[in-house]
């Protein structure tokens, strides 16, 4: 038999789920996730989720586009190829914003979207959830609680008692 | 869930507590410095008062803005706010009173009422707007319409309270479609003759929409901490998470839009360096000026725009409220950066005027807020999208503010 990648929970309705993903995070449980047919509110809270950092790398893109505008245009106009267009000095901020502000959008477009892809360990090309039969149902009316075995809490044992008292009525292994 | 009828606080019974009567001290106070100012210096008064008539006007018409925009949206977030939303723009009429000063000074104020149209060249091309008559009927046209809209909206409003019928909702939204067009030309032409004027020969077609920004920005800080007081006191208890996040993200973006129309008058005219728009600017770089002008660039927006970049800064009271009053010192520096350099040319300069006229028409405009607000309910009670308001988000509305 191959290695196990966790176990799963399955539950019929949203509120035995967010009820399910209380008990998990209060058991302190921190590689798991729930997987749900539609957006749930308030699941975040129940899973103790916190507000996404995806926004440092949104930030930080900015502020490299801004400052990379400001020098990009510094250089051209006022080192590199130095000419008077307009009566205007060689480098002002002015005429420079326009452009480093779309640069501040583009980097902190592409640092949001790579930055979310790293944060999220995408792209996943194969995923062992993706072998199991019954988890199929989790795009039609099924919702499931999956704990990973790479989390310290985790055993096989009690974790299963975790689930079952948390209303679950078929649990199963995942195979890795 | 509570029915909105248990929930409503029976406004009479915080009535005539001490904070209450803080309004009266300002407005006599504010009436005595006024006094002493306008004997002194009548020039100066005037001035000075024009400024803090066009900072209380901005959160005047900005209210007005709100309740037009959830008319408009069809918003539900914005019921717990709308009724004090709705005695703040209804304040306009009151503002029509204050506004006999400046009519009286007018020809002292704005340089052109007193210039022979046939020797001045920039004035004669746009005399048609720019001469005595029109100056005074268009004010009365002005507060006439902003009376009528902001009553109407408020009477709709008070009548659903005792019907519940869904027809005031409908009348309101009519009178909303209609009233944002008028919202938005009658702003346009009162930062237009009231400020802008004071140089007739000056050319922007982003003053309008600068005035319009700032003024937005400081009735939603203004909005923000006037909810915080109402559900402290126990008026408005049905005031959550969601309303103060989305007033904070509001602020937020006014902060942006802001700064983007400021940028842009700038820009432009810096761009194209014609004297007959540059000459608006060069004024405001003599002396402290400048400063004034640094200040607006980090203070009106830079600032502000880090410090409530993150989400949790939005419902954080203790950035928030120091926050609000930043808001409020840096649209009345604004509001000074447009009238005052006119007066002061070398540079920035309060005087006792400047503070007194703050204190007098804050002070009665507040005095005339709270007869508006003890005299009906504090939220609109059977507003049909008031559940919505109440139940949408429960699980977001966990942990409120008070």
């Amino acid at each position: 038999m191959s290695k196990s990648y966790g176990i799963i929970a399955e539950f019929d309705t949203p509120a035995d789920v967010m009820a399910a993903a209380r008990a998990v995070r209060k058991a302190g449980f921190k590689h798991w996730d729930v997987h749900t047919p539609f957006p749930v509110h308030g699941m975040d809270e129940a899973m103790g989720l916190k507000n996404s950092n995806v926004g440092w790398f949104t930030f930080i893109g900015g502020v490299t586009g801004y400052t990379s505008g400001m020098l990009m245009i510094w250089f051209q106009n006022a080192v590199d190829y130095r000419i008077v267009v307009g009566g205007k000095p060689l480098f002002s901020p002015l005429f420079a914003f326009p452009v480093s502000y779309e640069l501040t959008i583009l980097f902190a477009s592409f640092a949001t979207i790579f930055g979310m892809l790293f944060l999220n360990r995408l792209p996943c090309l194969h995923h062992p959830l993706l072998k199991n039969q019954r988890f199929a149902q989790v795009t039609h009316d099924k919702f499931y609680i999956v704990i990973e075995t790479t989390d310290r809490q985790y055993s096989e044992t009690e974790t299963r008692k975790l689930l079952e008292s948390a209303g679950s009525k078929h649990i199963e292994q995942v195979e890795e | 869930m509570s029915s909105p009828a248990a929930t409503a606080t029976p406004a009479a019974a915080h009535e005539g507590s001490g904070w209450e009567k803080l309004p009266y001290v300002f407005a006599v106070a504010g009436f005595i410095g006024l006094t002493v100012g306008a004997f002194s210096d009548l020039k100066q008064f005037g001035y000075s008062y024009l400024v803090a008539f066009m900072f209380f006007l901005s959160i005047c018409l900005g209210s007005m803005f709100l309740v037009l925009l959830h008319h408009l949206f069809d918003s539900s977030w914005s019921v717990p706010i709308r009724r004090f939303l709705e005695h703040i723009a209804f304040l306009t009429p009151v503002l029509g009173l204050l506004f006999i000063p400046i009519a009286w000074l007018a020809p002292k104020l704005y340089p052109w009422m007193t210039i022979d149209p046939n020797l001045d060249h920039a004035l004669h091309v746009k005399v048609a707007l720019f001469n005595p008559p029109t100056f005074y009927i268009m004010a009365v046209v002005l507060f006439g319409v902003w009376a009528l809209l902001s009553y109407k909206l408020r009477s709709w409003s008070l009548k659903q309270d005792e019907t519940g019928s869904p027809e005031c909702t409908f009348a309101l939204r009519k009178w909303a479609a209609g009233g944002i067009f008028i919202f938005a030309f009658s702003l346009t032409l009162a930062a237009i003759y009231w400020m802008k004027s004071l140089q007739h020969q000056f050319f922007s077609t982003m003053y309008g929409v600068y005035y319009f920004a700032g003024s937005v920005w400081t009735t939603l800080a203004t909005v923000y901490i006037i909810a915080i007081v109402l559900q402290r006191r126990g008026y408005i208890p049905i005031l959550h998470r969601r309303q103060y996040h989305d007033m904070g993200v509001l602020l937020f973006a006014f902060t942006v839009f802001y700064a983007y129309i400021h940028f842009s008058q700038y820009f432009l005219i810096w761009n194209a360096a014609m004297p007959e728009e540059t000459f608006w600017y060069v004024l405001r770089e003599q002396g402290s000026w400048w400063a004034v002008g640094m200040i607006t660039v980090f203070g009106h927006f830079f600032g502000p725009f880090l410090l409530m970049l993150r989400i949790d800064a939005k419902l954080n009271l203790k950035l928030m409220i120091p926050m609000i009053i930043w808001v409020w010192l840096m649209h009345y520096l604004d509001m000074q950066y447009n009238i005052m350099p006119v007066f002061h040319t070398t540079g920035i300069h309060f005087a006792l005027t400047d503070l007194a006229s703050m204190a007098f028409i804050g002070g009665t405009l507040t005095i005339v807020f709270l007869k508006y607000f003890h005299a009906h309910a504090p939220y609109p009670q059977k507003d049909p999208r008031f559940e919505e308001a109440l139940g949408h988000g429960a699980a977001e509305n966990q942990g409120d503010h008070a």
